[in-house]
């Protein structure tokens, strides 16, 4: 990351082949859409190369920091596009969206995916209530006062599913991890 | 300024770290926090858990072409690290992204004509230079239409589109003494056919006027090529009369 922030072309060739493939399907996990999600995938990485310094190592891993700028720059793209119409965060289209990769597996990459079944595996043990407040926050980038009026429900409920649901999940993970 | 009463924000860590706060929300309630250890430390507990989220999704193979268009644009800004203008490139880099995914033959038959002038259109959208070094059409069997001008808006402009022999594979707008638009704005690419417009990609134009576009769609049965200016980013529908109209 030194690299990178000294603004070394190849260092951050290295960055993308590393965090790309993760940005694009988180990106096209949240748009449902090919082409948009590799839109936002630039922009953000565009984004990264252009703020490079400001990363802070004290503030979380480089991962953390790339999928963050790729995961706000998807949220801008659904509320500025209203993408939200022809998509509600069905179970279904999240299931459309889980493609295979074809890619050569890695100890890194085994690594990744036993941590993405932990993480899965714990939001699967939510109440289904909270699971629902996070995935359309977090993956379906909508407000907390649009998942209101989508579920019909008080915003004071919303914001208090999603804490509880935050919480049970923090739990859940430090279990499974320690 | 007056820092809100802890209880109206006492709800709020949970979904700011979810990204579910609007953007003004997101405005007070970090004015909030600066202010406030209780909001603070929930962030913080909770922050870790809202990053952990996106590692639950399965990996999904991104394009080569977006690698390529990316570091593309990240070669050119070393090139002009010192001074040199924006690009359109860095303006655009998703439409950029696609343009060059189709003119090298990405999704449909390599187009032989295109891929030997797609390094040239390419620094025409990347360097901003002038887009005057594209092989005749003519000489690769296909041929150049003029464009025509609303010339009470654009005065000064010109275009014309160049299409290979199969007009299926698409063309190339290019165009001359088009004014740069402010920086919300941008200049549309549509492909009109039986009454639909179909937006094909966005550009801007250097501060010489001239720029260049790709025209990805099947042209054969298409009315005609246009232009229109657009806010940024784009929009699913044309909110002017065209500018610039290609007759096919």
């Amino acid at each position: 990351m030194h690299l990178v922030q000294e603004g070394d072309p190849r260092a951050f060739e290295l960055l993308y082949d590393r965090h790309g493939g993760a940005s694009f399907a988180l990106a096209y996990r949240m748009v449902g859409d090919r082409v948009t999600a590799e839109d936002i995938s630039q922009e953000a990485f565009l984004s990264i190369w252009r703020s490079r310094t400001r990363y802070q190592a004290e503030r979380g891993s480089v991962r953390t920091w790339v999928l963050g700028i790729v995961h706000h720059r998807a949220i801008d793209a659904l509320r500025r596009n209203l993408v939200h119409e022809r998509r509600r965060s069905s179970a279904e289209g999240i299931e459309e969206r889980h493609e295979a990769p074809e890619r050569e597996r890695t100890d890194v990459e085994a690594g990744r995916r036993e941590d993405a079944r932990h993480v899965r595996s714990a939001l699967g043990e939510l109440p289904e209530a909270q699971s629902r407040v996070i995935e359309l926050a977090y993956f379906g980038g909508f407000s907390h006062s649009q998942i209101a009026d989508m579920l019909e429900m008080p915003i004071g409920t919303v914001k208090g599913r999603m804490r509880l649901g935050l919480e049970k999940l923090r739990q859940g993970l430090a279990e499974k991890i320690a | 300024m007056s820092v809100e009463r802890h209880d109206i924000h006492a709800e709020d860590p949970a979904p700011y770290v979810l990204g579910a706060l609007t953007e003004s929300e997101v405005r007070r309630f970090e004015s909030h926090v600066a202010a406030c250890a209780v909001c603070r430390d929930e962030v913080e507990r909770l922050r870790p858990t809202a990053d952990a989220l996106p590692r639950s999704v399965e990996p999904v193979s991104p394009p080569a072409s977006l690698k390529q268009a990316l570091m593309a644009v990240v070669e050119d800004d070393v090139r002009t690290r010192d001074g040199a203008s924006e690009t359109v490139a860095a303006k655009r880099p998703g439409a950029l992204a696609r343009m060059r995914k189709r003119l090298s033959g990405g999704g449909r038959p390599a187009l032989a004509w295109a891929s030997a002038c797609c390094a040239l259109f390419v620094g025409v959208l990347a360097g901003g230079y002038a887009a005057t070094q594209l092989p005749a059409a003519e000489e690769r069997g296909g041929r150049t239409v003029a464009a025509k001008i609303d010339e009470a808006r654009l005065p000064s402009g010109s275009g014309s589109l160049v299409v290979p022999a199969s007009m299926r594979d698409g063309g190339v707008l290019r165009v001359h003494g088009l004014p740069a638009l402010d920086s919300d704005s941008v200049y549309q690419v549509w492909v009109r056919r039986g009454g639909e417009m179909i937006s094909q990609s966005l550009f801007s134009v250097g501060q010489n006027g001239e720029g260049a576009a790709a025209v990805t769609d099947d042209l054969e049965d298409a009315d005609a090529v246009l232009i229109t200016r657009e806010d940024i980013g784009g929009a699913k529908a044309p909110s002017e009369n065209p500018v610039l109209t290609v007759p096919l």
